[in-house]
């Protein structure tokens, strides 16, 4: 384990000793202490980024701490968009960064699909205009 | 110069806003919907001063005492299941 | 379904100590909150009142959760209020778990971070001053090897000085660029009239650090003329009135920051350019209500600047205009935790008082309201100056509306 831990602190005391608690982030394994958040238990391991903007990929981590903006999220034992900094780490969790989506609006993914429900309609009469 | 970020989640720039604001000059309302400013996964609880200062200064707007721009609910996001029953009331 | 008398959302100092109160008079409480655990913001507070002891969050959440703990009340943790539906008789508090249904709702949700947008500010490292409170204070995680604080105010003081008693390094603490939305976080002389303004009510290190300025109080525009190119010194970190952070620069995370000179209105001068290394930045622009529950389930609001924004109308019994819904702590205006605890306790009181129609908890009620103007009068360390202004005008607004 590495050294990012406050383990002597003048006014707190000394770190308790929790139970050391194995997860995987990304596919690799880290360990934690019971009572840590997936976001405190990842930067103690030096890991600051959690997921990549959906649409830009631009990088992000923890902003606020505290579940107010959402910048952490991730995806934990396959469900997506948990707040790392509010979700305590658990024995074997599986935890996925969040990643690029593709995006519907981007021209190249619009590939040949209507639009509109119209666009629909005329595209179903082209096919059968062109079946005749 | 990198852009000055206003709205983190849909990546919204100062500049997307200020050329927004001068294109189609409108309402600070209508100004968050075409830029989605505040309207991303958080709902705009981290950039909401923000997105009001700078709306207020394009539009020329005054603020009021009512909450600037609506606030709807859900206000934290919430998936499909949770909404449809998951979540039960014993 | 069982309806409950109360659902108290939120579990930092204003929802315990209302909880206490409903509990101690057998009323049906559950108390919300997504944070892991019980105690809001309180949790990571740590400082020296001027008496020389210590201010410490976490000893003052444990006698608070104790207390409610002794009572049997139903706290829930990692649970996340998305909605309040008003029903005719009852409310229906919607959560990411289940629905709660409650004859009465207090909502103490606290405040947000005002972020001071500045370029580079997405980048993996950077996080608000309050990010860095919990990872230190609470989850005990050093936030970076070596980092800057920008925004200089009466809580990212306080903060800065609890990194360091956590042993990290902080480079200094400085003011953001002007930009579009900095506004008065990045004009010194705001800046400096609002620090001095604090500094004779504030614990040891803020008075020296405030008298250094008072000597100038006269001619504050002389000090900050000849505003020491290294800072002013607290605690042995630079505090930089004359410098500004313009830019956050990384690729994948922080790797540095930009700082420039600034002159006494916050205008950049040009060629001052410098660049700091730093592996995380702390970006710190005060507090707002946080009161998005009030606003979907309709409560009135009125803004106050001195309340830090927008606040749901309520009176000094922690009543809104809103039949069945209270509101405390900072959700009602910014102050102190102390404040928080006393409000709680009067919300706690007036709804056992309206429930259980019992005119005997009028006294405590009374007693309990003017304990939160006591605390508010001998607070150490104040937000805002004109708080009381604040306060007269949202009981004015709500005597219009009732």
């Amino acid at each position: 384990m590495t050294t990012k831990r406050i383990v002597n602190h003048p006014v707190l005391g000394k770190l308790e000793e929790n139970k050391k608690i194995t997860f995987t982030f990304d596919g690799q394994s880290y360990d934690g202490y019971e009572n840590d958040t997936i976001a405190s238990a990842l930067l103690a391991h030096g890991i600051r980024t959690l997921r990549k903007h959906e649409e830009s990929g631009n990088p992000r981590g923890i902003y606020c701490n505290i579940g107010h903006c959402y910048e952490c999220r991730v995806t934990v034992d396959e469900v997506s968009n948990v707040r790392a900094c509010l979700t305590p780490i658990k024995e074997n969790m599986v935890i996925e960064s969040g990643k690029v989506q593709p995006s519907p609006l981007d021209p190249k993914n619009e590939g040949d699909l209507p639009r509109t429900y119209d666009e629909f309609i005329r595209s179903e009469e082209q096919k059968k205009n062109a079946n005749k | 110069m990198q852009h000055l970020i206003i709205c983190r989640c849909e990546e919204v720039s100062l500049k997307d806003l200020e050329e927004t604001a001068k294109k189609f000059n409108c309402t600070a309302r209508e100004l968050k919907l075409r830029t989605r400013a505040g309207m991303g996964f958080c709902g705009g609880r981290t950039c909401r001063p923000a997105v009001d200062k700078v709306l207020t200064d394009l539009t020329k707007e005054n603020p009021t005492d009512a909450i600037p721009l609506k606030v709807s609910p859900p206000v934290r996001p919430i998936s499909l299941s949770d909404l449809g029953g998951k979540a039960s009331d014993d | 379904m069982q309806i409950n008398d109360v659902v108290i959302i939120g579990a930092g100092p204003a929802g315990l100590s209302a909880a206490i109160q409903c509990r101690e008079n057998d009323l049906r409480v559950t108390v919300l909150d997504e944070f892991p655990k019980p105690g809001g913001r309180l949790l990571g507070q740590l400082h020296q009142e001027p008496t020389g002891e210590w201010w410490n969050g976490i000893e003052e959440t444990k006698i608070l959760v104790d207390k409610a703990e002794k009572l049997n009340t139903d706290i829930r943790c990692g649970v996340s209020v998305h909605h309040i539906e008003k029903l005719e008789d009852h409310f229906v508090v919607h959560t990411n778990k289940k629905n709660f249904p409650a004859k009465n709702i207090l909502i103490a949700t606290g405040a947000a971070e005002t972020a001071a947008p500045i370029p580079g500010w997405t980048l993996p490292g950077v996080m608000s001053i309050g990010a860095a409170q919990v990872m230190t204070n609470v989850h005990r995680v050093s936030v970076g090897e070596k980092g800057i604080v920008v925004g200089v105010n009466v809580l990212s003081a306080a903060i800065a000085r609890e990194l360091q008693l956590a042993g990290i390094d902080l480079h200094s603490m400085a003011l953001p660029a002007r930009n579009a939305v900095s506004e008065d976080q990045a004009n010194p002389r705001l800046v400096m009239e609002r620090l001095v303004r604090i500094a004779h009510l504030a614990p040891s290190a803020f008075i020296k650090f405030g008298s250094k300025f008072a000597k100038f109080k006269f001619v504050q525009n002389i000090a900050l003329q000849f505003f020491p190119k290294g800072g002013v010194k607290m605690w042995d970190m630079p505090i930089h009135l004359r410098k500004a952070i313009k830019e956050i620069n990384g690729t994948d995370k922080v790797e540095s920051v930009t700082m420039v000179d600034v002159t006494v209105d916050g205008d950049i001068i040009r060629g001052t350019e410098e660049t700091i290394p730093v592996d995380f930045v702390c970006i710190a622009g005060g507090l707002y209500p946080l009161a998005e529950l009030a606003a979907v389930v309709g409560v009135p609001f009125q803004y106050s600047e001195e309340l830090g924004g927008h606040v749901p109308i309520h009176n000094e019994a922690m009543e809104t205009s809103m039949k069945g819904i209270y509101v405390a702590g900072n959700i009602t205006g910014i102050e102190s935790a102390k404040v928080a605890r006393e409000q709680g306790a009067v919300a706690g009181l007036s709804i056992v008082k309206n429930t259980l129609q019992n005119a005997t908890v009028d006294g405590k009620l009374k007693v309990a309201i003017n304990n939160v103007k006591a605390t508010r009068e001998a607070a150490t360390i104040q937000f805002h100056p004109r708080i009381e202004e604040g306060r007269e005008k949202v009981t004015t607004a709500f005597n219009q509306l009732t």
